[in-house]
């Protein structure tokens, strides 16, 4: 059970946008594909969903080629986008109906979904009326409407206000908790953090690297220290040959190389009395490898 | 084939349902209604006291020119409703008054110069709609010239001889005969014309409207670019057609209702519309408007920005005008091996084969030529389009030019 990409190209002209790109999901969860701008995420989801035709390579659905017919998928786009003269209740059924549910059906997952992200005061609206947070809203309503075992979510965040990617956030849990497949391309890494369970990030249509978020973030060394502290340290930072990335008020923030400066450090504070109310060390963030990765 | 019904009913609910194409559909509904009423409109201007009896004339022989022979003009009181009095001892000054005062409608005064016979027609206001009976005016010189030569002993059968009446007609050499009314032809042709112009034109605004609006991602995620294209082809076309139907059923309506018999027959002589002229009509609309619409959707889909559309379109627009222009303009000589050619040649038959067969030259084994050749077509721009559609929506850069569109067909794997 689950997603096989194996050896997938993808070429426009001599451009190639897609390497041999090959990544698995064997359990439900969210999986995230990360990359820049034109990474090559959104030709990966397009030839994972069939709506582009890749060079070479496989791409399977629980051993089954991916076709509209084999699989039961719900695609939020990154170019969002709802018809602007029809009323959100006709276009809801429509792609209801496009998904194979009858009228009783869509109707009963249409109120659910409505009511759940709180729109349902705009059932009877023409979609052009409703704020572009409040389209999203729709739009990723026809993505999860029918009930898909395999959910594609691109960039599902973007343009939402704090509220309402709570809501999102929650809806989202709720459906890994319930067993779906979900792939999440996100720009903001904190949300990735959260919910990704594996990871692939790519970088000019190459995988830099790929895994499990856990075990990649377990093979990278602390790099970071952390200390707020009250009285000016400066002076005991630079006698233990360490150097501020930046400085915030009260908040310090080292760079580390060997955990041996860092004790060093702790124990010229304490020696000289100085009151510490913070002192961590940190492993680098999903944001910091990122930048190492695709950076340069 | 779920999915395609899916696509052409909410293509065809959604616009229906549409403010913009209500109050459109009102304006030429009643563009139509008020058509056909604006000669009973200004009528009612003018005449405004023409009585059940028919419009009252008089006709003042001053003179006694006629010698009472005049009684002859009562005869077209039954036939066209005049109301013909022929009167001698009035003069012209109270007639006038008469016509002001709204006691009679019109007058015709006849008076003899050295010059000769004048007759003076008296109206209230000389309006648009105004014109002098001919056939009373030919009837009264008819019956002064009788009148003449029955002073010269000429005997009724010599009269008869005199007044022979010439039957003047126009035939041809070739053996296929056309027949019929240019102009009910003409109204046909620009029927189909404009339906199928507009209505094709439509497909390609819809896919570029979709396109733009990013709901095409959502789209082929849902279905097939295959069942979007002829489902969205489908549901347009019977919008037009519904909407052609109505259009023209309303016009035969007002027709039968608001011109009188004589003056319909006189302009639109539509014996020759027969119900199989109406069925070929629309096998031709329904292929005519296949062929464009699948033309307009591959030019709809290469366009990324809605101001682009008219640009993308302009070739395709062109291919239609070229093919009802071919058709039109080869009208005026029907049986020209050109006028045959526009019939076969499918970018014009849609608009040229109704005319010919309405025109009665036209074979079954030319209509089913015709059909099959514009089925061809279709078939074959319908797999390019799909085609090039599949490729080019869900391209949102710069506009695809006709080498890109190549290059997306020749391309299997894209």
């Amino acid at each position: 059970m689950g997603l096989k990409i194996s050896n997938v190209n993808k070429s426009y002209g001599d451009k190639k946008v897609v390497d041999n790109i090959n990544l698995q999901i064997n359990n439900p969860g969210v999986f995230g594909l990360l990359g820049t701008n034109g990474a090559g995420k959104t030709t990966t989801i397009r030839m994972l969903l069939g709506i582009l035709k890749k060079d070479s390579g496989e791409i399977t659905w629980n051993d089954k080629k991916v076709e509209r017919k084999h699989v039961n998928f719900g695609y939020l786009p990154e170019e969002r986008g709802i018809y602007p003269k029809t009323k959100i209740y006709d276009q809801l059924v429509y792609f209801a109906k496009l998904k194979g549910m009858t009228t009783k059906q869509a109707d009963k997952a249409i109120d659910y979904w409505m009511k759940r992200l709180e729109v349902e005061q705009y059932k009877n609206m023409t979609a052009e009326k409703l704020s572009k947070g409040n389209q999203q809203k729709i739009q990723f309503i026809t993505a999860i409407l029918h009930d898909p075992e395999l959910v594609v979510l691109d960039e599902p965040f973007s343009g939402l206000d704090p509220v309402n990617t709570e809501l999102l956030r929650n809806i989202i849990l709720e459906l890994v908790n319930q067993g779906k497949y979900i792939i999440m391309s996100a720009h903001q890494m904190s949300v990735v953090e959260e919910f990704c369970t594996d990871i692939l990030i790519l970088n000019k249509g190459k995988t830099v690297l790929q895994g499990n978020l856990k075990q990649i973030k377990d093979t990278y060394k602390a790099n970071k220290l952390s200390i707020i502290s009250k009285d000016d340290i400066e002076e005991k930072i630079k006698e233990a040959n360490l150097s501020i990335i930046f400085k915030k008020e009260n908040e310090y923030q080292i760079k580390i190389t060997e955990n041996e400066e860092t004790y060093k450090l702790l124990e010229s504070l304490v020696k000289n009395n100085i009151k510490v109310e913070k002192f961590e060390i940190n492993k680098p963030s999903l944001h910091d490898i990122f930048i190492e990765k695709v950076g340069e | 084939m779920k999915d395609l019904w899916l696509v052409a009913s909410y293509t065809f609910k959604d616009l229906v349902k549409r403010k913009s194409f209500i109050v459109s559909n009102i304006i030429i509904l009643a563009m139509v209604i008020i058509g056909f009423n604006i000669p009973n409109i200004l009528k009612s201007f003018v005449d405004v006291n023409v009585t059940e009896e028919g419009t009252k004339i008089v006709v003042l022989d001053t003179q006694d020119l006629f010698e009472g022979t005049l009684e002859t003009l009562n005869q077209y009181q039954e036939q066209i409703g005049y109301n013909i009095q022929v009167k001698k001892d009035l003069t012209e000054e109270q007639v006038k008054e008469q016509i002001k005062a709204e006691e009679i409608n019109e007058a015709i005064v006849i008076s003899k110069s050295d010059n000769g016979i004048n007759i003076n027609y008296l109206v209230k206001s000389i309006g648009m709609t105004s014109s002098i009976p001919q056939n009373v005016i030919t009837t009264i010189q008819d019956t002064y010239k009788n009148l003449q030569i029955s002073k010269l002993n000429v005997t009724q059968e010599q009269l008869i001889k005199i007044n022979q009446p010439f039957n003047i007609e126009m035939n041809q050499v070739e053996e296929k005969e056309a027949g019929g009314n240019i102009l009910v032809m003409m109204i046909l042709s620009l029927v189909l014309f404009y339906a199928i112009y507009f209505y094709a034109y439509q497909v390609s605004t819809s896919i570029t409207t979709e396109k733009t609006s990013k709901i095409i991602e959502t789209l082929v995620t849902s279905t097939s670019p295959r069942v979007i294209v002829l489902g969205k082809t489908i549901g347009i076309g019977l919008v037009g057609l519904m909407q052609t139907a109505v259009t023209v059923i309303v016009a035969l309506i007002c027709a039968k209702i608001c011109v009188t018999q004589e003056m319909l027959e006189s302009i639109l002589d539509l014996s020759n519309f027969t119900p199989t002229l109406a069925i070929t009509s629309i096998i031709y609309y329904v292929l005519g408007y296949s062929l464009f619409a699948l033309l307009y959707a591959l030019t709809g889909s290469t366009v990324a920005k809605p101001e682009d559309i008219q640009s993308a379109n302009g070739p395709v627009a062109i291919l239609t005008l070229v093919g009802f222009y071919l058709s039109y303009f080869t009208m005026m000589n029907p049986t020209s091996e050109l006028n045959a050619f526009a019939s076969m040649c499918p970018i014009s038959s849609p608009f040229c084969m109704p005319f010919r067969i309405m025109m009665g030259i036209a074979s079954a084994t030319d209509i089913l030529i015709s059909i099959a050749i514009l089925l061809v077509t279709i078939l074959v721009v319908a797999k390019v389009s799909i085609k090039i559609y599949s490729s080019a929506i869900l391209n949102y850069g710069s506009k695809i030019n006709f080498k890109d569109m190549m290059k997306m067909y020749k391309n299997k794997n894209d």
